[in-house]
């Protein structure tokens, strides 16, 4: 019986991506997405044909088209990723694919790009829908369809934040999470960037339509920051899967430093407002600290020895650019103070507002909210593969703490109780409501209380770089007593 | 230039040591058999010779290129088959091997013509169009050894290849690697049925608690002329069974090793025929009614146990046969102890 292998896609294209495109086209999912997405299309636009007398009847069809491409693209579309790698793990097909040429970057970037082919997909046949809305009139034409690509693009971050997630073991991770987090993240995302430029009685439409130096600096920030967040989670991904003598961490904490550094320089020489740097700051650093305090892979020689061909100023960066937890923690906890320098530094030179000691307390616990699940991992926790779930649950759960704490301290008219919390950062934002302490006694106990969180996280990664190079020291030098 | 060569390994996971000072060589166009129970290591160690895991010390090379230092040539070195995996839903037999070709660099022609030839050497053409998720086990496994046998690899390490196959199944597997064999390539192969080790096998690792504990080839072992384990009978008697094993528990140097429908199953020390001869004449002089007598070759699963017996009682397994060359294995001097 003579084989008929099929014809090629190309040559030129990804294997994972052939793959998945495969794949992905042929699941029912996606075949029952795009199938209802245009009977519901084709239907309302029928429907809103036959009432075309109605003004608001262009504004409407907008709006539902908007409704359900969004549903389409920034929740079932990411939410398919949720598997991508934790599939191919549990399956052990992903061993067999590191075995081939195929590195992790690639494959992770291949299943991501294949969930963002078809979400382009839906995307392209919305497009006929929105040119007969055209003729109902009452269109912002730019502003409709920068809207749409912002959507697309916002639907490509948080894919990639779905598949970069799905490396980790843990199934409350990557199902709920996301689940809860994808809107979340989006409202805030959106809000942050757009709500004060849109003012009480602003549109959308307009915020995004590029027509004003505001509107072209949120869109501008805004797509830098799902693009930095995209591509951090799927760097994220790719550590996950690599084998231990890959360095995916050096690329993405360089990134992140010079990131750090260029916001730093910018609050330095610019004149702008000090929330815009604090958007900056914290888009920059969250993915940064977080991703460098759920490292979980040991290690090796082979990934130290690049660092110390350099010599002794190798070795030093080797200790903050390893891809381990220990070198995660000593990068970690510099890059908050370089996070805090950039924040220091904008307030000086800048024109505007100048940060407050109530402003300061906030900022500082919000940091040490991000240091102190390491330290409990530090501590109590054995579980390292599962280090990046039980991170963002603890610190998940440190907010819940907070949201908590604040309605005791209402209910209570009183927050001297939150003194018996006084070793988490966020109880001392708590204390802030009531008004019970003066702003500098609750600055003054926030830095101590992130220079003793930050204190253990140096102790703990110098003793785990040190142990992990007198450990690799030994294997390679059988003889030696070192 | 070995195979595949193993010094001084050792895995750890956490205070679990997997893999425990390993040391051993594999010659080109071999066949090895890696055997021991459940746990015992062998899992580990071939997965640091595929470069899935790496060692907490020592070192494994596969024809001279080291797996940690060197992993991107092991890779193109070997063929890697587990013990189980998944395969992928949506996606066809031939799109299966088609996805892996390209993914190990084949391009165009070159791509279609490696698929049909593996195809046609895994006896998978007929299920070309199958969805890969609806295949049997044996299928699967097929499926499993064309993949590992796309960018042709001079070495193939299988993990327990026939677990779970059917009794055809097997026949087909074991064909395909003699034919394999023949072709020159190294096969380092773990499987539980040690019967089907020894007719393939040109040599057998015996791995216990992370440690090798006997490398030699399978027909020295089954005639015990290794040292340990001695001469088997089978003895059938008329009347009641039980008779032999009453004998032999008062007769020193005879030991009943197992029960049978007419008798048992009983072993001697040493290989000499006039041994057996006497304590035929025993038997019937002690009144036996022996109606069957005859020497059994000592089968893998006899040695395997004999060994780990022997390792129980605080004895030295076996000595290691002259062939292949073997390094001793070596515990980690103190200052070495991984954390």
């Amino acid at each position: 019986m003579p084989v008929t292998v099929p014809a090629d896609f190309s040559d030129r294209v990804s294997p994972v991506l052939v793959k998945e495109l495969r794949q992905g086209l042929r699941a029912k999912t996606f075949i029952a997405l795009f199938l209802g997405l245009q009977i519901f299309l084709a239907v309302m636009l029928l429907s809103a044909g036959a009432s075309s007398g109605s003004s608001q009847a262009g504004s409407t069809i907008s709006g539902t088209i908007f409704l359900f491409f969004s549903i389409a693209v920034l929740l079932i579309q990411p939410l398919r990723g949720i598997n991508a790698l934790a599939g191919e793990v549990k399956d052990r097909t992903i061993e067999m694919m590191v075995l081939t040429r195929l590195t992790a970057w690639r494959i992770v970037f291949g299943k991501w790009i294949a969930i963002v082919g078809q979400s382009a997909l839906l995307f392209a046949t919305i497009i006929p829908y929105l040119i007969l809305r055209y003729f109902f009139g009452g269109m912002n034409l730019f502003g409709e369809l920068m809207f749409l690509l912002l959507l697309f693009l916002t639907s490509m971050a948080l894919t990639a934040v779905t598949i970069g997630l799905s490396g980790s073991n843990s199934v409350i991770i990557r199902g709920l999470l996301p689940i809860l987090g994808l809107p979340v993240g989006l409202w805030m995302m959106m809000m942050l960037t757009f709500a004060r430029r849109m003012g009480g009685g602003g549109d959308l439409m307009e915020a995004v339509s590029l027509s004003t130096k505001e509107s072209r600096i949120g869109v501008g920030v805004f797509v830098l920051a799902i693009t930095y967040l995209g591509g951090s989670m799927l760097s994220l991904g790719a550590s996950m899967i690599a084998p231990a003598a890959e360095n995916h961490t050096l690329i993405r904490r360089l990134v992140a430093l010079v990131l750090m550094i260029a916001a730093l320089a910018a609050g330095l020489f610019g004149d702008y407002e000090e929330e815009l740097q604090l958007l900056f700051v914290f888009v920059i650093a969250v993915p940064a600290l977080v991703t460098a305090f759920v490292e979980y892979v040991p290690l090796v020689d082979i990934v130290r020895r690049p660092f110390h061909r350099l010599g002794p100023a190798g070795k030093v960066l080797g200790w903050f650019f390893y891809p381990c937890w220990p070198s995660g923690l000593l990068f970690g906890v510099a890059f908050t103070a370089l996070s805090l320098l950039a924040l220091a530094f904008h307030n000086d030179a800048s024109s505007y507002h100048r940060w407050d000691e109530e402003e300061w307390t906030v900022i500082l616990g919000m940091f040490g909210a991000l240091m102190f699940p390491a330290v409990w991992q530090a501590f109590l926790f054995r579980g390292e593969d599962q280090r990046l779930g039980h991170y963002l649950l603890l610190l998940v759960g440190s907010f819940i703490l907070l949201g908590i704490l604040t309605a005791l301290s209402d209910a209570m008219n009183s927050s001297s109780f939150l003194w018996g919390f006084a070793w988490h950062p966020l109880a001392y934002v708590a204390m802030l409501e009531e008004g019970d302490f003066s702003d500098s006694l609750l600055l003054t106990g926030v830095i101590l209380c992130d220079v003793v969180i930050a204190g253990i996280l140096l102790f703990r990664a110098l003793a785990g770089l040190l142990s992990a190079e007198r450990a690799l020291d030994a294997a390679a030098n059988p003889g030696s007593d070192s | 230039m070995s195979a595949l060569k193993v010094h001084n390994l050792y895995r750890y996971f956490g205070p679990l040591k997997a893999v425990n000072g390993v040391d051993f060589e594999i010659p080109h166009g071999s066949v090895c058999g890696f055997v021991g129970a459940n746990g015992a290591g062998k899992t580990t160690t071939m997965r640091i010779l595929a470069t899935l895991d790496y060692p907490t010390l020592g070192s494994a090379e596969v024809c001279g290129h080291d797996v940690v230092q060197q992993p991107a040539e092991v890779r193109r070195l070997i063929g890697w088959m587990p013990d189980h995996f998944g395969n992928y839903e949506h996606m066809t037999v031939l799109e299966y091997l088609d996805f892996y070709a390209r993914a190990l660099g084949y391009k165009g022609q070159e791509r279609r013509q490696r698929v049909e030839e593996v195809m046609e050497f895994t006896d998978l053409v007929p299920l070309a169009e199958r969805f890969s998720n609806k295949l049997s086990k044996g299928m699967t496994q097929r499926l499993g050894l064309g993949r590992a046998l796309l960018h042709d690899p001079q070495v193939l390490i299988m993990d327990e290849p026939a677990a779970g196959l059917d009794p055809k199944a097997r026949v087909e597997l074991k064909h395909l690697i003699r034919v394999l064999a023949q072709e020159g390539k190294t096969i380092f192969i773990s499987s539980h049925i040690l019967s089907e080790l020894g007719e393939m096998c040109d040599s057998l690792l015996f791995i216990n608690n992370g440690r090798i504990v006997h490398h030699g080839d399978a027909e020295s072992l089954k005639r015990g002329t290794d040292g340990v384990g001695g001469s088997l009978f089978d003895v059938q008697v008329d009347g009641d069974p039980q008779a032999v094993s009453d004998w032999c528990v008062l007769q020193p140097n005879v030991e009943f090793v197992e029960a049978r429908k007419h008798g048992g199953r009983i072993r001697i020390p040493g290989d000499d025929p006039a041994a057996a001869a006497d304590l035929l004449s025993r038997m019937v002089r002690e009144g036996l009614r022996v109606i069957e007598f005859h020497r059994e070759q000592r089968n893998l699963e006899d040695a395997f146990i004999d060994i780990l017996g022997r390792i129980d009682a605080g004895l030295d397994p076996v000595a290691p046969p002259p062939l292949p060359p073997q390094i001793p294995a070596a515990a980690p001097p103190a200052n070495q102890e991984p954390t």
